[in-house]
């Protein structure tokens, strides 16, 4: 019997061979155009402005600046739809997929622990997401701030705080999916209600559920008002409560620990039966 | 790690680190106030003190010349009461003889009882030799200061007032003189004779509001408008005039308002808070306010146009709430207007 090489060591060869497989893989497509999305966007809108002098970008007619059109890309765009969905579509194959290809047996009779693998493709997943999401938030802040009058300057403190918060939001939702992937057999189905259904519905109503969220957490992060996009926010705005930012943090982090180490226990534990 | 993923991985880094250090350069670079007090603003600033508490700017033809002015003057006739007691005392046409206006409120009052007195500077043509023949036939008299000549009028206080029995709010804040002085061809001071000897003394350089780097950042950020202001918002709320409900809002410092007027109203409200926590509450009390707004707006359907456009941003110590008041709601005040009217009426 293999002596199992320490955790840290094979989640980093794990990490090495995921990073490229994830990169590369036909779910990049998606998250490229996942990506693109808002950096296109944020483009049209500066070519028009560029090209129409007297053209001044307007909600309801109210007219709107460019540091408060990137507060609003960011939460309509990124916060309430990218990361999120990120978060599902990559946390739950990190073992599913495997799983699907019938090639979780080559990992599993690598001498590593089981765990590792887990942590490895984990930590693929946040390069690959934090490669991708972090430039692609700067280019979008490039484009829109200076709209109106904005101060790229006087936003730039705005912008750390935004990457930050993506980067946690990337963390606490990667892990989340992570183990339910790890532990349910259809993960993504499940990941989706998670995300669209229990979330949204939850953070409506008054109470205590909201805290059983990710978005309760990760919103109190945000430094940039609530866009009023519908009925919804409107209500979610009555029955809004933001925790203090170290509470957020610290319930984020515990969150994202838990469910990793709950993640590693299950692919430990799990007995994966391929479908011949 | 394959050629390309590295390779990848180096590009993208490279765009963090391209995007992070022009941003870092922007927020340093942006921080000098002489590179700020240079630009934006109109000229008139130099006449202003640094210490005022709340800078405006108005650009008079566009607004007379609007439709929504128009529209105004259609719901609610004779309501230019203020502009006819210019002219009778002055000479001056707001309507024809001003091209821009930038005025400023005092920071505090001599006694320490808040803001008390503006200076208003109107740029435009004017006819100075009839404007002093009419303030002088109106008992005013001319004082020399420096090579500037400052035609000084007394104004009824509220002791010449026919009742005086009747507590007036205004009796201790209103100025007992008003002053007028051209501080150059096409530019008029408007406001109380010490307050135009201090935009005299500006006048050359000085302790100047284009000094004061927090209010010019201000100014510097406003959107494009025909109309705007800004200033502290403590110095107001010194005053003890605004509404009670106000001094339970999380501590504002800086506030600023632009506006488009046009067929309507565009604007942009501003507020600056002291830290970003205190930013979070206030934009939690206005999104609260704002959706009880929306949600009453069902019932008042004219004034759902309104509503829905009223538009919460801003990020860290600022709260923005951006609104569109459509010309067709002016018909909404023309009862408005008339009941005003009665009420004068029947007084």
């Amino acid at each position: 019997m293999t002596n199992p090489r320490s955790l840290v060591s094979s989640s980093a060869r794990i990490f090495d061979l995921s990073l490229g497989q994830m990169l590369w893989s036909r779910r990049s497509v998606f998250l490229g155009v996942l990506l693109g999305g808002p950096v296109v966007l944020a483009a049209a809108i500066r070519i028009v402005t560029a090209t129409t002098a007297l053209w001044r970008f307007s909600i309801n007619g109210a007219r709107v600046g460019g540091p408060a059109l990137f507060g609003m890309i960011m939460w309509l765009l990124y916060i309430r739809f990218i990361i999120p969905v990120l978060g599902v579509f990559y946390g739950t194959a990190l073992i599913a997929d495997e799983v699907e290809d019938k090639t979780i047996t080559y990992l599993f009779t690598r001498p590593v622990r089981r765990g590792a693998v887990l942590i490895g493709k984990y930590l693929a997943y946040l390069v690959c997401t934090i490669l991708l999401v972090l430039p692609s938030v700067i280019v979008v802040f490039f484009l829109v701030v200076p709209l109106g009058g904005g101060s790229i300057g006087a936003s730039f403190p705005i912008l750390l705080e935004d990457l930050g918060m993506l980067m946690v939001g990337l963390v606490a939702y990667g892990a989340i999916f992570a183990w339910v992937g790890a532990r349910l057999r259809r993960p993504l189905v499940i990941g989706l209600v998670f995300t669209f259904g229990w979330e949204p519905t939850v953070l409506l109503f008054p109470g205590y559920l909201k805290r059983l969220t990710v978005a309760y957490y990760l919103q109190a992060l945000v430094p940039h008002a609530m866009p009023d996009d519908s009925a919804v926010s409107v209500l979610m705005q009555l029955f809004r409560e933001v925790p203090p930012v170290g509470l957020s943090l610290a319930s984020l982090a515990v969150i994202a620990g838990l469910a990793l180490w709950l993640a590693a226990r299950a692919v430990e534990q799990r007995e994966y039966v391929i479908d011949q | 790690m394959t050629v390309k993923t590295r390779y990848f991985a180096v590009c993208s880094l490279l765009v963090l680190v391209v995007g992070l250090g022009s941003g870092l350069v922007a927020y340093y670079g942006a921080i000098p106030t002489g590179a700020l007090a240079s630009r934006g603003g109109p000229d008139e600033l130099r006449y202003i003190p640094a210490d005022a508490a709340v800078v405006a700017y108005a650009n008079v033809r566009q607004v007379m010349a609007s439709e929504l002015r128009q529209h105004f003057r259609q719901a609610a006739p004779g309501q230019e009461t203020g502009q006819h007691e210019l002219q009778a005392q002055t000479g001056i046409n707001i309507e024809t003889d001003i091209d821009h206006v930038v005025a400023s409120l005092e920071g505090t009052s001599p006694g320490g009882n808040g803001p008390s007195a503006g200076l208003v500077l109107a740029s435009g043509t004017f006819d100075e030799v009839k404007i002093e023949a009419l303030m002088r036939d109106h008992g005013a008299q001319v004082v020399q200061y420096k090579d500037k000549r400052i035609i000084v009028a007394p104004t009824p206080t509220p002791t010449d007032l026919p009742d005086s029995n009747i507590p007036n709010p205004e009796k201790f804040s209103k100025p007992t003189e008003f002053a007028l002085s051209f501080l150059k061809p096409g530019l008029v001071a408007l406001g109380t004779s010490t307050l135009i000897r201090r935009a005299i003394d500006l006048e050359n350089g000085g302790d100047n509001v284009t000094t004061n780097a927090d209010l010019m950042n201000l100014v510097s950020s406003l959107d494009s408008g025909n109309a705007w202001a800004v200033g502290r918002f403590d110095a107001l709320r010194g005053t003890g005039k605004l509404p009670d409900g106000m001094s339970q809002l999380p501590p504002i410092v800086w506030f600023s308002v632009t506006g488009q007027i046009s067929d309507g109203i565009s604007a942009v409200i501003r507020a600056e808070t002291t830290n970003d926590e205190a930013a979070k509450n206030l934009r939690d009390v206005v999104q609260g306010f704002v959706a009880l707004a929306r949600l009453q707006a069902g019932s008042k359907p004219d004034l759902q146009a309104l509503i829905q456009s009223l538009q919460i941003s801003g990020s860290g110590k600022t709260v923005a709430l951006s609104f569109s008041v459509p010309g067709r709601l002016v018909d909404l005040m023309a009862p408005v207007g008339g009941q005003l009217r009665n009420r004068q009426a029947a007084h």
